[in-house]
């Protein structure tokens, strides 16, 4: 079964803990964010009140960067987390202008910022500096403060989800 | 590369982030950092044989008290996973949490001892360091004696280690001593206490999920308390609970309000008073709980009468429709959760505006019951330890006043009693205690022993240092010396005099694990020292979250560098003392072997909030079987602590006793966790039962009666409670909640305007309180006259902004740590002020511009922040926000230079800003002294 994330929005307050949960366990530097809490509307009121939610990489089943990528350094594994080679990277960008999410990130690196080999969110497979773990856990959904953000396979969070539909729908 | 010589156990190899450049200084502002600074990483362990080990803790931010694992890879902590059967929080960590090892692991911590001599820092040895103090101390003590010192801090701290702090200024024969709660909760144990008998929130964390109405009341838990609205949310997503929020601003907890009341700071109690308006009018109050469990109700219901919702609107800007809207909600909705924080607490009329918000939660019958109740949600992680063990200048551990000679009696017998049970050697007389105490040589209180005069607080230590013995504080000499144990200066207002007080004092002594503006901000050029505290990672004792709940914490690590836990500097600083005294004075009474010891002198000691039951034992056992508990009760389902509630909350009478999770809660047998109001207070005279103890007025169940409280505080054998408990009656008897408060000024709070207010004709109708006399050290502390000068010099014309101030999620306190963090250094490098784009467009800001923001007290410089979060423009909501957390910047002058640097990374904090405080009000609660940081009128323009 693939690894998916699922964000329930109406409990997402920007603790940011996913932020730092993915920064200290993957060791990853200043400046790239493999994931970002991002607010809409922020301070509006009413119907279309202020929501936040974090973004990362969706791991897409048909993913765009895969396609755009002209050195085929994007793969996927078998549980459906797209990974990035830093071997064969050679920093061109397309893969950014292909994710719908903006999930690539190049940490910047020589005299004028020029793009680095992309890093990006890796489901916690790979740390930034090349850690390999054997199963894909993501921190990011393990820290949530209020159990917004849900990580893991399929099937186990839709069931997570769908309980909490069911309570809205018949509160006791 | 920096070289570290640390010991091989400790080692941390910096290694370079590659691509990392001087291009990352965009993220800091204009501050330039060398990789290695930025982010230590760990050599990623590799082959077989490198030991891994997991060890589970507390996390040492805020009150909630989260369980996380650390992982410790070859003797390195490298990093956290989540701890996901810990009953609280079920793995769920904030981002502040989530970057302890950051905070842990920083190469800007304080590594040795230093000293600033000529204005230079200086590395010097424990050795020196605590030989220097201790020469000075005694120097000072015999020159001006024991109330020249001032101690504060220890927040973060152990309950064991503020136990030892309180225990070592009883015996240094002082009471200077205060920490920060009284700028936190300190109106809200004086306005609980006063109405309920206890001081503390009434519920848990977990209970929360059983609540049908979330009133949030000057509470952001959303950024202040994440891992709280995970059962906020619950309780909406499973229950159908309503969340109601009253709050000066649109804050993200606002966002997910059903119903949100925009209110003027400051306004509060005539908020409260106009929904139990409504409440009373249309008849939803519970009138058989108020006759059976309260005492004074019907005199609320004549004072309300004065605040329909057509004058409350005039006073709070809440429209008359909304506040019927609320009160139908929480009618509707029972029970309700009377959630808040600083909003309610940081008034000059804070006492008053708990003790309103404690009687809604009668008015509507929700105290005493699960998911109902008062929930204060306090600050720190041990924020409520550190109150209980009474770190306060009022209070000796356990909440026996220091007004009485019976409680000095009392802690002369535990000294003793501790003694003769082998966990120090110490013995003492009452008679001897007593002479380690001044007595005041002149004026009008000649004669009076300073050991039953409250000392100073927190919010006006600085009064001690500036203002004239026995003229304007009630001492014989000025403060000298004082001790920041753990103390962020910038979370006290008046930043200007308290940077008078610190280059005025003769020694300074900074004990913390990180150095903090106080060692930079003075310019002085000797007389500061720096000691290495060690972080909450690097010790153990128990911590008590918010709910009364006492977590123990094993260490992850040894301490790092040169630092030393507490519980050690105690040791060794009452040691040296001695030394230089020539006699043991101190130090036999802080023999402790192990920091367990000074757990079973608490139990020994701590007898009006039964603190019997948390055991060292009971808690490890507890921290070892947490799967066993239920998450949405936290009590344990089987296994060996079976019946137990997570956390053994206070009051745990005995060994035996599985803690009260919800006080008042008379549903139940005591032994099972039962309780109910204190029964300690005789009706007044005046009132038809005059002299008689107030009791419940009927009591039906299979246990108990309507008992007066038990003689238990005084009783160290714990007979008594046993003998309580057999009769089906909590020690503290079963009292009345008293909603009216005979030895308060206002015996039912009415509404008073804060010292600066920004309405002049309500100023007029709804004064403030007569100024203080002869509190807290103070001769005199100015309330109605400053209100009065503030009228008199039209603040509210030349100020026309509310100036409230606050909490950033990412950011903690005053900022020393969190902001020496570089993962939360990023995500939040600014200090900034709210201003909505309107506001900007007409004053010709642009988001990002340097903006000032000036009150009567000065000016601080600032970032320009516009969000449509801000309503600075939209009259009659003219409200504008800074967070706190900032320092290393003074009025527009970056301080950062002044800090002590080591040449291994110590310096100021990552990112700097100015402090809020240096401008706030100078108004404080009229019993507590807390300061009024919620309402202080400004204005803001482009710098």
């Amino acid at each position: 079964m693939p690894v998916k994330f699922l964000v329930d929005f109406t409990r997402c307050i920007k603790c940011t803990g996913c932020e730092a949960a993915c920064k200290q366990y993957n060791r990853v530097p200043t400046g790239v964010r493999r994931i970002r809490v991002v607010t809409i509307n922020e301070g509006k009121r009413g119907q279309y009140t202020e929501k936040h939610i974090p973004l990362m990489c969706f791991h897409c089943v048909d993913a765009p960067c895969m396609k755009a990528c002209p050195v085929k350094a994007i793969y996927k594994t078998k549980d459906g987390v797209v990974l990035v080679d830093k071997d064969r990277c050679i920093g061109c960008g397309y893969c950014l202008w292909a994710c719908p999410f903006g999930a690539p990130q190049f940490p910047e690196a020589g005299t004028f910022g020029s793009k680095g080999i992309m890093d990006k969110c890796t489901f916690c497979l790979e740390s930034f500096d090349g850690e390999k773990r054997d199963k894909p856990v993501a921190m990011c959904a393990a820290f949530c403060a209020t159990q917004a953000l849900l990580g893991g396979e399929v099937s186990e969070i839709t069931k997570e989800y769908r309980e909490r539909a069911a309570g809205r729908i018949l509160p006791l | 590369m920096a070289e570290i010589k640390l010991s091989r156990r400790n080692f941390l190899k910096a290694t370079l982030v590659s691509g990392a450049t001087v291009a990352l200084s965009k993220y800091f502002g204009d501050r330039k950092f060398s990789p290695e600074e930025l982010f230590s990483t760990v050599e990623a362990a590799e082959g077989e044989g490198i030991k891994v080990k997991r060890v589970k803790s507390i996390c040492s931010f805020c009150s909630i008290g989260c369980g996380y694992t650390g992982v410790v890879k070859d003797g390195v902590f490298t990093h956290i996973e989540p701890w996901k059967d810990h009953p609280i929080n079920q793995g769920g960590m904030c981002c502040k949490g989530a970057s302890l090892v950051t905070v842990t692991n920083n190469p800007r911590r304080l590594k040795w001892p230093m000293k600033k001599e000529n204005g230079k820092w200086k590395r010097i040895t424990w050795e020196q360091a605590l030989d220097e103090i201790a020469s000075k101390m005694v120097e000072i003590r015999n020159k001006y004696g024991p109330d020249a010192f001032f101690f504060c801090g220890l927040v973060h701290g152990s309950n064991e280690e503020a136990y030892m702090f309180r225990k070592f200024a009883m015996l240094w024969g002082t009471n200077n001593i205060d920490h920060q709660a009284r700028i936190c909760h300190s109106t809200t144990v004086a306005g609980l206490l006063a109405t309920y008998g206890h001081g503390a929130m009434t519920g848990t964390t977990i209970s929360i999920e059983h609540t049908k109405c979330a009133f949030f009341f000057g509470s952001n838990a959303a950024e202040a308390h994440p891992v709280f609205m995970r059962r906020v949310f619950n309780a909406r997503d499973k229950n159908g609970a309503k969340i109601i929020v009253a709050d000066p601003r649109f804050t993200r907890t606002a966002s997910f309000a059903d119903l949100f009341m925009q209110f003027r700071p400051g306004s509060d109690i005539a908020l409260l008073y106009g929904i139990i308006h409504e409440i009373f009018k249309n008849g939803w109050a519970d009138e058989e709980y108020l006759k059976d469990r309260t005492y004074g109700w019907e005199k609320l219901k004549e004072v309300v009468q004065d605040y329909p919702p057509e004058v409350v609107e005039d006073i709070t800007w809440v429209p008359a429709e909304k506040i019927r809207e609320a009160a139908r909600i929480m009618a509707e909705n029972r029970p309700v959760a009377v959630i808040w924080s600083m909003g309610a607490t940081q008034h000059s009329t804070g006492t008053y505006i708990i003790r309103a918000l404690a009687a809604l939660s009668l008015v509507l019958g929700s105290q005493g019951k699960w998911g109902g109740g008062c929930i204060p949600i306090r600050g720190h992680d041990n924020v409520q330890g550190v109150t209980d063990l009474c770190v306060l200048s009022h209070f000796l551990p356990g909440y026996y006043s220091v007004k009485s000679e019976k409680s000095w009696e009392w802690y002369a017998k535990v000294f003793t009693e501790s003694g003769k049970r082998g966990l120090t050697s110490g013995s003492i007389t009452f008679d001897e205690l007593k002479s380690r105490f001044d007595v005041i040589k002149d004026g009008p209180l000649k004669g009076k022993s300073l050991m039953t005069m409250p000392g100073f607080t927190v919010s006006n230590w600085y009064q001690g240092v500036l203002r004239k013995p026995i003229e304007e504080i009630d001492q014989n000499c000025n403060i000298r010396a004082a001790f920041f144990w753990g103390e962020a200066m910038s979370s006290i207002k008046e930043i200007a005099k308290q940077k008078e007080a610190f280059e005025k004092l003769d020694m300074l002594v900074i004990v913390d694990p990180y150095p903090t503006a106080a060692s930079a901000l003075p310019e002085k050029e000797d007389g500061i020292y720096l000691l290495p505290a060690a972080t909450r990672q690097e010790g153990s004792g128990s911590v008590t979250t918010t709910g009364r709940e006492w977590q123990w914490r094993d260490p992850i690590i040894e301490p790092q560098w040169e630092s030393k836990t507490d519980f050690e500097i105690f040791k060794l600083l009452a040691k040296k003392i001695d030394e230089k005294m020539g006699k043991a004075f101190m130090y036999p009474f802080f023999d402790y072997k192990t920091i367990e010891d000074v757990t079973r002198e608490i139990n020994i000691a701590c007898r009006p909030i039964g603190l019997q039951g948390q055991t060292p034992e009971r808690l490890k056992r507890q921290k070892e079987n947490a799967h066993t508990f239920d998450p949405h009760t936290g009590k344990a389902i089987g296994g060996p602590c079976d019946g137990e509630y997570w956390g053994l909350p206070w009051p745990c009478w005995t060994e035996e006793h599985p803690g009260t999770p919800v006080l008042y809660c008379d549903e139940y047998h005591p032994k099972e966790g039962g309780h109910d109001f204190r029964a300690k207070w005789k009706y007044p005279e005046g009132d038809p039962k005059a002299g008689e103890p107030i009791v419940r007025e009927k009591w039906d169940k299979p246990w108990g009666s309507r008992h007066w409280t038990y003689a238990y505080v005084f009783d160290m054998s714990g007979k008594v409670v046993k003998q309580a408990l057999e009769e089906g009656n909590p020690p503290t008897g079963r009292g009345k909640a008293r909603i009216y408060v005979y030895e308060h000024f206002d015996k039912i709070p009415v509404h008073r305007e804060p010292i600066e207010s920004p309405r002049p004709d309500l100023v007029e109708k709804y004064p403030t309180f007569p100024d203080i006399e002869h509190k807290y050290r103070m001769v005199k502390y100015p309330l109605e006259t400053e209100q009065k000068r503030a009228v008199a010099e039209e603040r509210y014309r030349k100020y026309p902004i509310v100036l409230t101030s606050g909490r950033q999620v990412e950011h903690h306190g005053g900022g020393a740590q969190t902001r020496n963090s570089p993962i939360l250094a990023e995500i939040q490098p600014e200090c900034y002020v709210e201003i909505s784009p309107k506001f900007a467009i007409l004053n010709g800001i642009k988001n990002g511009d340097w903006v000032w923001v000036e009150t009567a007290r000065g000016r601080i410089k600032v970032k320009a922040k516009v969000t449509e979060r801000a309503s600075i423009d939209v009259p009659p909501y003219t409200v504008a926000f800074v967070p706190f957390h900032w320092n290393g910047v003074f009025q527009g002058q970056d301080y950062s230079n002044r800090y002590p640097k080591d040449g291994h990374g110590l310096g100021a904090e990552l990112v700097v800003g100015d402090s809020v405080n240096i401008i706030v009000s100078t108004g404080v609660d009229s019993i507590t002294q807390m300061q009024e940081t919620k309402v202080s009128l400004c204005r803001i323009y482009k710098a």
